[in-house]
């Protein structure tokens, strides 16, 4: 993976790099991806799922109800009156 | 001391072991247990009364308001929780060398890796007699730092623990089990944290845990998992399966199985890319570490918290995760390693019709010492991995037990159940346990 790819991913994941971290990750993620490059000879499977087990069947209705008192979530999180405060949008 | 385990002993072992994150606050009220009552859970666990930070420093701070499923079920049924184990950053190890709150050490070597990522469950198990740990797998976490540390680790079926309360890593891979130094406590604790649970719906689709009717008398030995060990380890190995065939009457077959040569890979583009998604929620807003000013634009704002805080590790699984889940790179990654791990299943379940479990090494070497660690280049570090990331990946119950010592090292060896069957497992465990006999460090008073 070269450097430029590194940046353009890490700016899709949120991540600020330094040049080191920058350089650093394009070499370990450039040997990582040819060692996955053996999934390109791996035989097909005709099916596939999400899960290892199957999950099926396991929808209820919706019921309201209340886990956790909403005291205690505004507590760990940055509040005014009833609302959550988070940085601009634009 | 009516429970066996003071707390100034405790602290000690603690302070030269590292194993604990954060212990319970009011250890001298372990004095009203009985004894073997204690337990621990890992790091990734939510407990009331603890921070759950999953070794991670984006979540300092943070404590849940709640316990998991399977700390509440363990403290329902009399059980101290006397601490939060350490642990690699979000699971995302396999030496415990990458927490964000020091590095636990060996027991039987403080030079030395207790191996990840549940290392200080590990520790903690093999430090304590009659202790319980609660430890996470999603790759081998659990195996891994049990073969490392000398101890028996049970990683259920995936689905057989709810995990609600559990601070994921990978949602098809987590799995909660359980690391101690004796088989019956295994068969103790299993009952208590399985079961169906709303919570987690993948809980809910799991037959009832049957703990005894099936005696294990075939294993089968996978040739392409036995190439590439350390001498110590096929040594004692080798030894383990003669003592199978010998005193317990097991017959041993060696069988193949071509599809391993996928695992590692399909594990990984699995794991980083659900790690990837999973890990979007830590941006300094809800949970652990608060952000800087809220007048900057949204994307620098996350941006800046996600980057002081995540460790190298993180960082790096976040970033080939998102690669692998890109336009263009999903149908050769992220699909196919989901046909790799069908694949896998299937030729487990052949194996299974003549052989009642697949047995491995757990480990290809003993706990090495950190300075090698540091030596080891990622790629080399996530190769590691290739005798636990099969049985992870297919979701099949598993477990550790130790099998030898190297140079007073202990070696572990891992046995593969079909689905939903962890009662070969624990039959296994009697009989072993019966017939090899565990060495445990002195604990230094």
């Amino acid at each position: 993976m070269d450097v430029e790819t590194v940046r353009k991913v890490a700016k899709v994941a949120r991540l600020r790099l330094s040049p080191n971290e920058e350089a650093q990750f394009a070499r370990d993620l450039e040997e990582v991806l040819n060692y996955f490059s053996i999934l390109d000879q791996a035989p097909s499977f005709e099916t596939h799922d999400f899960n290892p087990v199957l999950i099926s069947d396991i929808l209820r209705e919706d019921v309201p109800g209340q886990d956790i008192e909403p005291e205690i979530l505004k507590g760990s999180m940055d509040t005014y009156q009833d609302m959550v405060r988070g940085p601009k949008l634009s | 001391m009516s429970c066996g385990l003071s707390p100034e002993k405790l602290v000690r072992l603690n302070d030269r072991h590292h194993m604990f994150a954060e212990l319970s606050s009011d250890l001298s009220a372990l004095q009203e247990y009985p004894p073997r009552l204690h337990f621990s859970a890992k790091d990734n666990l939510c407990a009331q009364g603890f921070q759950a930070r999953a070794g991670s420093r984006i979540l300092e701070g943070y404590r849940p308001p709640f316990d998991a499923t399977a700390v509440a079920r363990m403290r329902s049924a009399g059980r101290a929780l006397i601490g939060k184990t350490n642990m690699d950053e979000f699971g995302f190890g396999t030496f415990c060398t990458n927490s964000g709150f020091g590095v636990p050490r060996n027991p039987f070597e403080i030079g030395r890796s207790c191996g990840g990522s549940s290392g200080g469950a590990a520790a903690a198990a093999c430090l304590l007699e009659g202790h319980m740990a609660l430890g996470v797998s999603t790759g081998g976490s659990i195996s891994c730092p049990a073969s490392f540390c000398g101890v028996l680790g049970l990683t259920p079926t995936y689905g057989r623990v709810s995990r609600y309360g559990l601070i994921d890593y990978a949602n098809s891979l987590d799995k909660i089990g359980l690391l101690t130094r004796d088989a019956k406590d295994i068969r103790t604790c299993l009952p208590i944290i399985s079961g169906p649970d709303p919570k987690d719906p993948t809980s809910c689709v799991q037959p009832p845990l049957a703990l005894d009717g099936r005696h294990v008398a075939q294993v089968a030995v996978p040739e392409e998992a036995i190439k590439n060990l350390s001498t110590g380890v096929e040594e004692e190995f080798r030894k383990a399966l003669k003592l199978l065939e010998d005193q317990l009457g097991i017959e041993v077959r060696s069988v193949s199985m071509p599809s391993l040569q996928y695992a590692l890979s399909a594990y990984y583009v699995l794991a980083t890319s659900e790690a990837s998604t999973n890990l979007a929620r830590y941006c300094g807003m809800r949970f652990g570490v608060k952000g800087g000013s809220i007048s900057q634009h949204f994307n620098d704002f996350f941006s800046e918290t996600r980057s002081a805080f995540f460790g190298t590790e993180a960082k790096r699984r976040i970033l080939l995760g998102t690669y692998a889940r890109m336009v263009g790179f999903r149908d050769r990654y992220y699909m196919k390693a989901l046909a790799v791990r069908q694949l896998i299943i299937s030729e487990y379940n052949r194996i299974f019709q003549d052989s009642d479990l697949v047995l491995t090494p757990s480990m290809p070497f003993v706990a090495p010492k950190f300075g090698e660690i540091e030596r080891m280049k990622p790629l080399e570090v996530y190769q590691a991995d290739y005798l636990t990331v099969p049985a992870n990946l297919a979701g099949t119950p598993h477990l550790s037990l130790p099998c030898g010592y190297h140079e007073g090292m202990p070696v572990g060896m891992q046995f593969v159940a079909p689905h939903w069957e962890e009662r070969l497992l624990l039959d296994i465990a009697d009989r072993w346990s019966c017939a090899f006999s565990y060495q445990f460090p002195e604990a230094e008073e």
